[in-house]
C-alpha cells in the first residue's frame, strides 16, 4: 500500500490576540492546525517567548538564572532592556513578585508606576503578571490598567475569584487579559465565557490553563491544552478559541531537579546550568507542542533553544 | 482492535473453563479488549474466531522488541495520537551511539553512562535503553570487534548500524540471538538484510530517503520472513523529522497502511553537534511519535529532563502515578521536626516535597496510600478521612521518631480535623496546614 | 391602567419638545448656528443622541435636526375613548423627551459664566457656590464604569424629586450606599425641594466619591444618568453609535439601574420615566400613580407605585432584579472552611441544641417575595442570655426564602446547605439534617458575643452569596420554645413527605428537558452523564433536580439543559436531542446514548459510579456490585477490575456504571427487562436497598424478588449462582436471551 500524505482539515480555528501598541504590537494565535502541523492548515503567527523580569528576586534562585542578569537583577527596567538588547527578547513579562502580601507587599501605586516606566523604557510589548495573590492582584492589576490606559498590555492572571475586577479594568482601559483556570478543560471554557460576558471580546483574552513544569504536572497541562486546541479546531467551539499562554519560568526554576547540587543529589550530575536550561527549554517545548502561543520564560539560553525550534519547525 | 468486550465474548466458547486464568469467559473477553491478555491463552477458541479476533486485535503499529532478557525494550503498538485519548503505551527508547572510529576510552565512557545513568522516581528506575553501534570505518573486522565488546559491556539491546553489508553481516552475526536491530535495509538490499535478520533473530530498520520510498519495500521484508521492522524515512532535520513521525503514525492508524504500520527511529545524533539542540530534538521525538531516538551520549544533565519528560508523557492519564505509602524524610528531620500528612498522588507528593525542601525546614512527610488521588478527591471518595488516616498514622511508626505530638493536615481537609483528633485520641494534636502547597515554606518557618 | 400614565407621558413630552425647540431657536439667534456645543470632556458628543441615533451634535446648527427627530417620534395624544397598546407610543414619547432634555442640558454649558454646574469635578467643595455637578466627563465615566462592569457597583438609582424629610432622605441614601449602589440625583418636588439638597442639608457629603451624585436641579438633568448608561454601552460594550437596539439592550442587561420617583409625579416626570423604560430601567414611586406591571422591556415590572419611602429601596432592588452580595458575615467569631471540621467537646460546650436528648430540625421553604423580609432574624424562646452554660435546648431553624427564580424544587437543595454553611462558623458544630439536627455552640463563641440570631446572619449572608442566582430574600426564625419547635416540626414533616413524593412522581416521558453533567471530564474527557428524572447521575450525588438547580445557579457550569426532542427509540431511551447533545459534548467520541439499556449504546462511565451493573449471560440476568464490596463476583471480576474496564469515559456494552438509587427506578435497565433481570448483588447492598427492591418487585409482579436475588452467600461464580437461581425460579431465566438483544 503506497503512501499518500494525510492531512487534517478543521472546521474551526484559533482566534488571535494582539498586544502592545503601534509598530511594536505582536499578534499571537490564529492557527488552523495543531501545533507545527503546517501541512494541515495555516499557522499565521509564530508562537512568541516573553522573557520575564522580576521586581524582586528570591534569594533561593539558582545561579543559572541569576548569572545572566547579575548586573541588572535589582533593576527590572535595566533587566528588561538587557533581555531585549542582548538576548533578543521579543516581549517582556514583568513579574510583580514584590506586591505579594506574604512578601514585600508593595502597593498598587508602586506597581502601576513601575509598569508606566517599563512601557516608556522598552521597545517590545509587555505582559504584566501579578503575584498570584487573588485579592492583591485584583487591586494591583486594575490599578495598572487604569494608570496605563490604552497601552494594550497583556495583564494577568485573572482567576475565578478575581476576574471581574481585572477583566473589567482591561475592558475599561484598553488591555488584554490572561484567563487562568485550574488544569481543567471545562473550567478554562467557563472562565472564557465569564470574562466575555463582562463584555471583553474573545480576541482580548488569552488562556493560561495552569502550567506544570516537567515532573510537576507537565502532562496535565499538556493534555488539557491538546484538548482545548482540538475543541477549538475540530469542534469549532467558539468559547475555546482563545490563544494559550504558559507561565512556566517560575514553575521550572523552583523544581528540586534544577536546584540541588551534585553534593546534595549525586545522581543529578554536576552541571546545574545544563540541567536547568534543559528543564525549562523542554517544558517550554512541550507546551508549544501542546498548543501554546505565548511562553513566559526566564533563562536566555533556554529561550534561544525554544525559539530555534519554533523557527525551524515553521520555516 | 476496536472490538468491545462483549463482541469478543460472543466469539469465545462461553464455558467458563478457567483454563486461560480468568474466572469467566466474560472476564477474559474484557481483558482481551483492554489489551491485557493474549488470545492464545484460550485453548478452545475456534479457528474462525481466532481469525476474526487476530485480524481485529493486530495492533496497527507493530510492536518490536529489541534485546533480550530483563533489559529487552519494546517499542511501537501505539494506538492514539493524543495521550488523553487513551494513553501512550511503550515509551520512546533512548539509545546511545558508539562508533568504531572512537577510541576505547570514549566507547567505555559512553557505555558506562548508558549502563549507569539512572534516576529513581515514583518507584521506577529511569534509564536509557539501547546501544547503537555504528560502523564508520568500513572495516568489517573492526566493527565486529566493537559489537563483541558492546555485547560484553552492556545487557541492553543493540542497534547494529553499518552501510556496508559485509560489516552489517559481521556485526549481526556477532550479535546473533540477541534480538538486535539491524540498521539498515534499503530498497536495494532489503532481501539480503531480511535474510540476515531472519538468520540472526534480529529486527530490521527500513531506511529510505522518504516515506514513499520506505513504504515501497517494507512489504518485501515481511515477505522475507521478518515482521519486526522499524522505519527511518530519512529525516535529518527537525522539520522533516516532525513531518515523518506524524505522517507515519497517521498512515498506520488512520489509513491502516500495513506497509507503514511500524515504529520509527530518529537519528538525532546525526542532526546536530550541539548537545543542547540534540536534547531538544530528542524531546520532540518523545512527545511526537518517535519510537527510538539515538543520541550521542547519555549524560546525567540531559537525561534527567528527558527521562522525566518521557515518564510524564507516557503516564496513563487515567491511572495517576503513585508513591509508595510510608514516611519520607525531607531535609534530614529529627525528633522535634514537624510531621505533615498527605496523599500518595505523585503530583501531590512532588509539589509538597519540593516546597518543604525549599523551606529548608527538616520535616517528616507521611504519605498515605489513597490509590493515587489528590487530597480533595481522596477526601470526597472517603479515602483520606479520619477513620482511615488514624490507623495509618499509628501503624506508620512515626510516633517513635518524634518527641512531640503534632500532625499537620492539608488545609483543604480542615473539616476532618475534629474527627481525626477524636480518632487519634488525646495523645496527638491535629494542626491545620495550608491549602496551597506554595504557602508551605512560610507556614513551616512560622511553626 | 397604563393608559393614564402613557397619556400623561405623551402630554409631557409634547410640552418638553416645544419648550426646548424654543430654547434652541433662541440660542441660535444669540450665538449663531456655528457656535460649538458639547458636554464637558467627552468624545461622545451628546451621548444619548449620539448613542441612539449616531447623529453628532457639534454645533447649535445641528440641533434643529434633533428637534425634527423628536417630532417624528412624538405620538399623537390618544383619544379619550380609544384603547391602544400604549407602551409603544409611550416609549417613543420617552425617547423624544430624552433627546430634548439632552439638548436642553447642553445649552446650559454654552456660556461658562452662566453654567450652573461644576464641570469635571468629582465632588463639590465647601467653597463652591452650589452642589450640582452636571454631566460626568469621560475620565469619571471610565473610572466609575469599570465598577459597574466588575460588579463592585451593582447599579445606580436615579432619584428624582425629594424625600418627605431630611432624615428619610439620609436613610434612603444610606441604604443605597450600603448596597454600593450609585445614587444619581436630579429634579425637585413641586415645592422646589430636591433630594440632593436634603442630603447636603443633613450634612451628608455628596459627590462621586460617596456615590451620591448631584447632577442638577431641573428634571432635564436626569438625562445625565441615561448619558452615563449610554456611554457605558459604547465604551465597555463596544456598541456602535446608532445601533440603538444593541445600546439599549446592553443598558438593560449590564447597567442595573432604576428610577426612584419621590413625591408628586408631573407630566414631565412621566415623560422622563417613559424615557427610562427604553433603557430597561423601571420606575418605583412612593405616590399612588398608575402602575405598568406587565413585563416586556424591563426585566420585571415597568412602573410600580405607592411604595412607602421606608421600603422603596428594597422594592426597587427586587423589581430591577439586582443581586446583592454580602462581603463580610457579621458575627463575632471567625468563619471559614477551616472550622468546618471543628468538634466541640462537652466541657467546651455552652449549649447543646437538638440532638438525641431533645428535638432539633431545620426547614427551608419558599414564599412570595412580599411575604419575606430580607435579613430579619428572630428568636422565639430562650436565647443565650437566658440560659446557663451546659444547657440543652430544642431547636427549629425556620428559613423563609423568596426569589424571582426560586422554585419549590430548589427548597430541599437549599435546606441541605445548612449543615455546610453553619459548620463554617468557629465554635458551632452542626450534625444531621431535617429532623435529626444536633448542634453545639462553644463557650468561646458565647464569650465572643454569639447569640442565636447569628445563625440567621450566617445563613442570610451565605445563601445570598452562594445562591444569589435563585435567592433574593432570606428571613430566619430560630425556635427554642419546645411547643413552638414541635408545632413547626409538624408542618415541616408534611412538606418533607410532599417533597419526597414530588420527584418520585416525575417521569421521563412527561419531562422535556434533561440535564447533562460533565463534571468528571477533567479525568474522563469523553464522559457525559445525561440525568433524567428517573435516572440519577451515576455518582449518586446529582439527581435531576440537583442538576437543574445547579444550572440555575451557574448557567455556564457543568450541568446544561438538554431538550430531549423526538423519541428515537422508546425502549432503549434514545432521543434526538440527547444524541445531538452527546456527540459534541463527548468530543465526538460517541454518537448516541441509551438511557435505559446496558447492551446497546449504554451511557459512558466516568469513575465515580456508586455501583456497576454487569450482564451475566449464562444466567441471562444482571448483577450489580458496589464500591464497598471488595470480593469476587459471578462475572469473574471484582469491583476494582470492573471499574478499570468500564471507567474512563467509555461505552462498554454489557456493563454500566450506576447510582444505587437508580436500581429502584422503573427505568433501571428497562430496555432489557428491568429489575426482573437483577439476579446477584452483595449482601450488604441488597439489605440496604431492601425496601426499594421489594416495592419494585411487587410492581413487576414478582413479590418475592428480594429473596430470589443471590448474594455472595449463595455463590460468587456463575455456575453456583445459576444453580441458586434455578432453585428459586428467578424470573430472568425465562426472559428473552440477553445475547439476542444486542
Amino acid at each position: 500500500m503506497a503512501f499518500s500524505a494525510l492531512t487534517e482539515k478543521y472546521s474551526g480555528k484559533m482566534g488571535t490576540l494582539t498586544f502592545g501598541s503601534g509598530d511594536q504590537a505582536i499578534t499571537v494565535g490564529g492557527q488552523a492546525a495543531m501545533p507545527f502541523c503546517t501541512f494541515d492548515g495555516e499557522i499565521p503567527n509564530k508562537p512568541i517567548v516573553a522573557m520575564e523580569v522580576y521586581d524582586v528576586v528570591d534569594p533561593e534562585w539558582p545561579a543559572a538564572v541569576v548569572d545572566p542578569f547579575k548586573d541588572v537583577i535589582n533593576d527590572p527596567i535595566a533587566w528588561a532592556k538587557k533581555n531585549i538588547d542582548e538576548y533578543g527578547a521579543k516581549a517582556i513579562c514583568l513579574q510583580l513578585a514584590s506586591t505579594d502580601p506574604n512578601g514585600e507587599n508593595k502597593s498598587a501605586d508602586y506597581a502601576a508606576e513601575l509598569v508606566s516606566k517599563m512601557i516608556e523604557a522598552i521597545s517590545v510589548p509587555l505582559v504584566v503578571w501579578g503575584s498570584g495573590n487573588v485579592e492583591k492582584d485584583a487591586e494591583v492589576l486594575s490599578k495598572i490598567c487604569e494608570v496605563n490606559e490604552g497601552k494594550n498590555l497583556l495583564i494577568g492572571p485573572a482567576v475565578e475569584e478575581n476576574y471581574k475586577k481585572i477583566a473589567a479594568a482591561c475592558l475599561g482601559y484598553g488591555h488584554n487579559v490572561v484567563s487562568q483556570s485550574p488544569i481543567d478543560v471545562n473550567m478554562a471554557k467557563q472562565m472564557n465565557i465569564l470574562i466575555s460576558n463582562l463584555g471583553l471580546p474573545m480576541d482580548k483574552i488569552i488562556m493560561e490553563p495552569s502550567t506544570g513544569a516537567l515532573g510537576y504536572g507537565v502532562e496535565y497541562s499538556y493534555s488539557v491544552m491538546e484538548r482545548i486546541s482540538l475543541a477549538a479546531l475540530a469542534q469549532n467551539d467558539e468559547k475555546m478559541q482563545c490563544p494559550i499562554t504558559n507561565d512556566l519560568g517560575k514553575e521550572c526554576w523552583k523544581a528540586r531537579e534544577v536546584k540541588l547540587t551534585e553534593e546534595e543529589e549525586p545522581a543529578f550530575g554536576p552541571d546545574l546550568e545544563k540541567r536547568g536550561v534543559l528543564w525549562e527549554a523542554i517544558t517550554g517545548f512541550d507546551m508549544l507542542l501542546a498548543g501554546s502561543n505565548l511562553l513566559i520564560m526566564r533563562n536566555p539560553k533556554a529561550v534561544k533553544l525554544v525559539e530555534e525550534c519554533i523557527d525551524e519547525l515553521l520555516a | 482492535m476496536g472490538l468491545t468486550g462483549i463482541q469478543i465474548f460472543k466469539l469465545l466458547p462461553k464455558t467458563n473453563c478457567k483454563e486461560c486464568g480468568s474466572p469467566t469467559c466474560l472476564a477474559f473477553a474484557m481483558a482481551l479488549a483492554g489489551g491485557k491478555a493474549e488470545l492464545d491463552k484460550c485453548p478452545y477458541v475456534s479457528d474462525e474466531a481466532k481469525a476474526t479476533l487476530s485480524e481485529a486485535s493486530a495492533p496497527p503499529i507493530r510492536g518490536v522488541v529489541i534485546g533480550t532478557g530483563d533489559k529487552a525494550k519494546k517499542v511501537g503498538e501505539e494506538l492514539v495520537f493524543y495521550r488523553h485519548e487513551k494513553t501512550f503505551l511503550n515509551p520512546t527508547a533512548i539509545a546511545c551511539l558508539v562508533t568504531d572510529a572512537m577510541d576505547d576510552a570514549e566507547v567505555d565512557a559512553k557505555i558506562d553512562n548508558l549502563n549507569n545513568v539512572q534516576f529513581e522516581r515514583v518507584g521506577l528506575t529511569l534509564e536509557a535503553d539501547l546501544l547503537a553501534v555504528r560502523c564508520v570505518s568500513g572495516d568489517a573486522g573492526k566493527f565486529e570487534a566493537l559489537v563483541k565488546k558492546a555485547l560484553g559491556a552492556t545487557e541492553k539491546g543493540l542497534i547494529i548500524m553499518a552501510d556496508d553489508f559485509a560489516a552489517l553481516e559481521a556485526g549481526a552475526k556477532a550479535a546473533s540471538g540477541k534480538g538486535a536491530l539491524l540498521y539498515a535495509a534499503t530498497a536495494d538490499n532489503c532481501d539480503q538484510v531480511a535474510a540476515l535478520a531472519k538468520e540472526t533473530g534480529a529486527s530490521v530498520v527500513a531506511k529510505g530517503a522518504s516515506i514513499e520510498e520506505v513504504a515501497d519495500f517494507t512489504g518485501k521484508i515481511v515477505s522475507g520472513g521478518v515482521k519486526d521492522i522499524v522505519i527511518d524515512a530519512g529525516a535529518r532535520d527537525i522539520k522533516s523529522m516532525f513531518y515523518n513521525d506524524n505522517q507515519i503514525r497517521r498512515a498506520a492508524l488512520k489509513a491502516k497502511n500495513r506497509d507503514l504500520g511500524f515504529p520509527t527511529i530518529d537519528l538525532v545524533c546525526d542532526m546536530t553537534d550541539d548537545p543542547y539542540k540534540e536534547a531538544m530534538l530528542a524531546s520532540l521525538a518523545i512527545a511526537k511519535y518517535g519510537a527510538i531516538v539515538v543520541m550521542s551520549d547519555i549524560d546525567k544533565e540531559r537525561m534527567l529532563p528527558l527521562f522525566v519528560q518521557r515518564l510524564n508523557i507516557y503516564t496513563d492519564p487515567q491511572r495517576p502515578m503513585v508513591m509508595d505509602e510510608g514516611i519520607y524524610e525531607i531535609n534530614k528531620p529529627g525528633p522535634d521536626s514537624p510531621v505533615i500528612i498527605t496523599t500518595n498522588f505523585a503530583l501531590t507528593y512532588f509539589i509538597v516535597a519540593a516546597e518543604i525542601e525549599a523551606s529548608r525546614v527538616p520535616t517528616w512527610l507521611l504519605i498515605m496510600d489513597v490509590e493515587g488521588m489528590s487530597v480533595l478527591t481522596a477526601w470526597s471518595a472517603g479515602k483520606f478521612v479520619a477513620d482511615a488516616m488514624a490507623p495509618f498514622v499509628v501503624k506508620s511508626g512515626i510516633r517513635d521518631k518524634i518527641n512531640h505530638n503534632k500532625i499537620i493536615i492539608p488545609g483543604y481537609v480542615a473539616q476532618i480535623s475534629g474527627e481525626f483528633q477524636e480518632e487519634l485520641g488525646s495523645d496527638w494534636e491535629v494542626v491545620i496546614g495550608t491549602r496551597e502547597a506554595s504557602d508551605i515554606p512560610a507556614f513551616l518557618k512560622a511553626l | 391602567m397604563s393608559k393614564l400614565i402613557i397619556t400623561a407621558a405623551i402630554r409631557g413630552a409634547h410640552a418638553i419638545v416645544d419648550r426646548v425647540e424654543g430654547k434652541v431657536n433662541a440660542a441660535i439667534q444669540e450665538y449663531g448656528a456655528d457656535k460649538e456645543v458639547n458636554l464637558p470632556n467627552t468624545a461622545y458628543y451628546l451621548p444619548v443622541i449620539y448613542g441612539i441615533t449616531g447623529y453628532k451634535v457639534e454645533k447649535l446648527g445641528d440641533m434643529p435636526g434633533v428637534i425634527e427627530k423628536c417630532r417624528q417620534l412624538l405620538p399623537e395624544l390618544p383619544a379619550e375613548n380609544a384603547w391602544l397598546p400604549y407602551l409603544g407610543p409611550g416609549l417613543d414619547a420617552g425617547m423624544a423627551t430624552a433627546f430634548a432634555f439632552e439638548l436642553e442640558e447642553s445649552l446650559l454649558y454654552l456660556d461658562p459664566d452662566k453654567c450652573p454646574y461644576l464641570p469635571s469635578k468629582e465632588d463639590p467643595e465647601d467653597t463652591d457656590p452650589d452642589i450640582w455637578l452636571g454631566a460626568a466627563d469621560d475620565i469619571i465615566l471610565r473610572k466609575r464604569g469599570v465598577e459597574f462592569v466588575d460588579g463592585s457597583a451593582p447599579g445606580f438609582a436615579a432619584v428624582v424629586g425629594a424625600a418627605k424629610d431630611v432624615e428619610t432622605a439620609i436613610k434612603i441614601a444610606k441604604e443605597l450606599q450600603e448596597k454600593s449602589i450609585y445614587v444619581f440625583m436630579a429634579s425637585s418636588n413641586p415645592n422646589g425641594v430636591s433630594f440632593a439638597e436634603q442630603l447636603h442639608e443633613g450634612g451628608v457629603q455628596v459627590g462621586w466619591n460617596t456615590r451620591l451624585v448631584p447632577f442638577g436641579k431641573p428634571t432635564s438633568a436626569a438625562i445625565h444618568a441615561l448619558g452615563f448608561a449610554t456611554r457605558a454601552a459604547l465604551t465597555f460594550g463596544g456598541k456602535t453609535p446608532g445601533d440603538f437596539k444593541e445600546v439599549l439592550k446592553y443598558s438593560k442587561d449590564r447597567v442595573f439601574a432604576f428610577v426612584l420617583a419621590l413625591d408628586e409625579v408631573d407630566d414631565e416626570k412621566y415623560a422622563a420615566a417613559a424615557g427610562c423604560i427604553n433603557w430597561g430601567y423601571p420606575t418605583i414611586a412612593d405616590t399612588d400613580i398608575p402602575e405598568i406591571l406587565p413585563t416586556g422591556i424591563c426585566t420585571y415590572e415597568h412602573v410600580v407605585s405607592n411604595i412607602p419611602q421606608e421600603e422603596i429601596v428594597s422594592k426597587a432592588i427586587e423589581v430591577r432584579g439586582l443581586k446583592i452580595t454580602i462581603a463580610k458575615i457579621d458575627i463575632p467569631m471567625s468563619y471559614g472552611p477551616a472550622f468546618e471540621g471543628e468538634r466541640i467537646k462537652k466541657d467546651a460546650m455552652f449549649v447543646e441544641l437538638g440532638g438525641p436528648k431533645s428535638v432539633g430540625f431545620e426547614f427551608a421553604y419558599s414564599k412570595p417575595l412580599d411575604q419575606v423580609e430580607d435579613g430579619k432574624f428572630t428568636v422565639v424562646g430562650p436565647n443565650i442570655k437566658d440560659i446557663e452554660a451546659g444547657a440543652l435546648l430544642p431547636i427549629g431553624i425556620w428559613i423563609e426564602l423568596a426569589g424571582r427564580k426560586l422554585q419549590e424544587d430548589f427548597e430541599p437543595i437549599l435546606e441541605r446547605q445548612c449543615h455546610h454553611l453553619l459548620n463554617g462558623a468557629e465554635g458551632v458544630l452542626h450534625i444531621g439534617q431535617r429532623d435529626i439536627v444536633w448542634m453545639r455552640v462553644s463557650k468561646k463563641a458565647v464569650e465572643a458575643g454569639f447569640t442565636l440570631e447569628h445563625f440567621g446572619t450566617i445563613l442570610h449572608a451565605k445563601l445570598h452569596n452562594e445562591f444569589g442566582a435563585i435567592v433574593d430574600k432570606v428571613q430566619v426564625t430560630i425556635f427554642t420554645d419546645e411547643e413552638k419547635v414541635k408545632e413547626h416540626l409538624e408542618v415541616a414533616r408534611k412538606t418533607w413527605v410532599e417533597r419526597d413524593n414530588r420527584l418520585s412522581d416525575m417521569n421521563d416521558e412527561t419531562t422535556e428537558t434533561y440535564y447533562s453533567c460533565s463534571l468528571c471530564q477533567s479525568f474522563a474527557p469523553t464522559h457525559v452523564c445525561v440525568v433524567t428524572p428517573e435516572r440519577p447521575g451515576l455518582c449518586g450525588a446529582y439527581n435531576w433536580l440537583d442538576c437543574r438547580a445547579s444550572h440555575e445557579i451557574n448557567e455556564h457550569g457543568p450541568n446544561q439543559p438538554i431538550a430531549k426532542g423526538d423519541v428515537v427509540d422508546e425502549r432503549l431511551g434514545k432521543w434526538k436531542g440527547v444524541d445531538e447533545f452527546v456527540a459534541p459534548a463527548s468530543g465526538n467520541a460517541f454518537e448516541s446514548f441509551s438511557a435505559y439499556s446496558i447492551l446497546v449504546d449504554p451511557m459512558t462511565s466516568c469513575g465515580c459510579f456508586e455501583a456497576i451493573a454487569a450482564c451475566l449471560f449464562a444466567a441471562n440476568g444482571v448483577m450489580v456490585v458496589d464500591r464497598d464490596y471488595a470480593g469476587e463476583t459471578p462475572c469473574g471480576m471484582a469491583f476494582s477490575t470492573l471499574a478499570g474496564s468500564v471507567g474512563g469515559g467509555l461505552q462498554t456494552p454489557g456493563f454500566v456504571g450506576i447510582s444505587k438509587f437508580y436500581i429502584g427506578s422503573k427505568k433501571f435497565i428497562s430496555a432489557e427487562g428491568g429489575i426482573k433481570r437483577l439476579c446477584w448483588m452483595p449482601k450488604a447492598l441488597k439489605e440496604q436497598l431492601k425496601d426499594m427492591i421489594t416495592a419494585r418487585g411487587e410492581e413487576e409482579g414478582v413479590p418475592n424478588l428480594y429473596d430470589m436475588i443471590a448474594t455472595e452467600e449463595n455463590g460468587t461464580d456463575e455456575e453456583t449462582v445459576m444453580a441458586f437461581l434455578m432453585e428459586v425460579g428467578h424470573p430472568c431465566l425465562e426472559m428473552q436471551q440477553l445475547m439476542e438483544m444486542m
